[in-house]
């Protein structure tokens, strides 16, 4: 319950706050939401399962931004930023998508 | 990385030594004294219709009867509890969520798209802006270069039409189909005595004519190129069928200083006139209008061959 409270109050607040985004991360930002996103997803399906622990949510949700952060970085750095990004959005999207499943076949039983 | 691998590769040691699990059975209990279905059967998730149907036996012999996803999600959400672990995750979804609309928050913006692109993106897209612009220029010219030309032509339409406008008036001086005005003298022919007769005016016109007079009018009638001048009964002239009397006036355009010398030349016009005792005066004036006309003739047979 409070982590959901977490989450509204974060977009609330980005939304109300409205802050510039530094140029530093500006490249980063998206893609470190979606691998967030991916991480929440995982979690919420380990919590229905049963097995959640948040020393495992807690490493997964930071390495997984840090992760997609220097993927970016590093495809910045080669020259092939835009389609190392598509990639990462790719496969986080494709974990994204069976994680919802899991999540659905729990909550739905469907 | 998530966990939902996490979750797969431990899922073993979590049956084995379960530091999960541990927490269930606290929570267990009070799970199913609250609500006393959780008897679910091995496989809830399978079985809804089963479980749906058989509501109130509830036998508590079994020590942990797995919970519903479902159930966990209700679990979780519920009764609030103030945990490390839940503060712990609360702030890292309040991480995602300000992180989130601070994303959507500027790529709505409305350079959103640009703020976003990486540098070859930006280069591509001026690149692509750049080639826009040019072949817009170049349309632009084109354009123009039409418009130029389209006001110069229409320029040169309006001249020509000028030019015809004006070269019609002087064809229509010279045809009799307009008025005229301009310098000039007037000559009169006060024939007293009746001896004036067709031919002797016919005279004072040819030498009007090769005076340089450029329109004539005698008595209310033009004298145009196809003029002719016959006698009339009474002494009377008749010229294009229009019959004059005297005294016959006669206006004429032209250059005065011409004009006069050429009738008043010795044997000339005015001497042969007078020989025969018609009073003739001739007077200059700056102002001569010619205003009789005559109805514009198309031909019949002769056609314009220019065109």
């Amino acid at each position: 319950m409070i982590a959901v409270l977490g989450l509204v109050v974060g977009v609330v607040a980005g939304l109300l706050v409205r802050p510039e985004v530094p140029a530093v991360v500006e490249p980063y930002l998206p893609i470190a939401v979606v691998a967030a996103l991916d991480a929440v997803f995982g979690g919420l399906r380990a919590m229905l399962d049963g097995i959640f622990d948040d020393k495992v949510f807690v490493v997964s949700f930071l390495s997984n931004v840090v992760v997609a952060a220097l993927i970016v970085f590093l495809g910045d750095k080669l020259g092939v930023g835009a389609q190392l990004s598509t990639g990462v959005v790719v496969v986080l999207g494709i974990r994204i998508f069976s994680n919802a499943a899991a999540i659905r076949r729990h909550v739905f039983r469907a | 990385m998530s966990n939902q691998d996490e979750t797969t590769e431990k899922a073993p040691k979590a049956a084995s030594e379960n530091p999960l699990r541990k927490k269930l059975p606290e929570e267990v209990p009070a799970e199913t004294q609250e609500t006393p279905k959780s008897d679910a059967p091995q496989l809830p998730s399978q079985a809804p219709k089963a479980e749906a149907s058989e509501p109130p036996e509830t036998e508590p012999e079994q020590p942990e009867p797995p919970l519903s996803g479902r159930q966990r999600l209700v679990n979780g959400l519920w009764p609030p509890r103030l945990s490390r672990a839940q503060f712990i995750v609360a702030l890292l979804l309040f991480g995602l969520g300000f992180g989130l609309a601070v994303q959507v928050a500027s790529n709505s913006d409305g350079d959103g798209a640009l703020r976003g692109a990486r540098q070859e993106d930006l280069v591509r897209i001026l690149d692509e802006l750049d080639d826009r612009t040019q072949r817009l220029e170049e349309e632009k010219q084109g354009l123009e270069d039409q418009r130029t030309e389209l006001e110069t032509s229409s320029d040169q339409a309006e001249e020509a039409r000028k030019q015809t406008i004006e070269k019609e008036k002087q064809l229509g001086i010279l045809a009799g189909t307009v008025a005229a005005q301009g310098p000039g003298i007037t000559l009169t022919i006060d024939d007293t005595k009746g001896t004036v007769e067709a031919d002797m005016l016919l005279d004072a016109i040819q030498e009007l004519r090769a005076a340089g007079s450029e329109a004539i009018q005698v008595n209310g009638v033009r004298v145009v190129a196809s003029t002719y001048l016959t006698d009339a009964s009474g002494g009377a002239v008749s010229v294009d069928g229009n019959k004059i009397s005297a005294p016959y006036r006669f206006k004429v355009i032209g250059k005065p200083q011409d004009l006069e010398p050429a009738l008043n030349i010795p044997g000339g016009v005015v001497q042969t006139l007078e020989k025969e005792r018609a009073t003739v005066t001739v007077e200059r004036s700056d102002k001569i209008i010619v205003d009789a006309l005559r109805p514009a003739k198309q031909p019949d047979y002769a056609r314009s061959s220019s065109q």
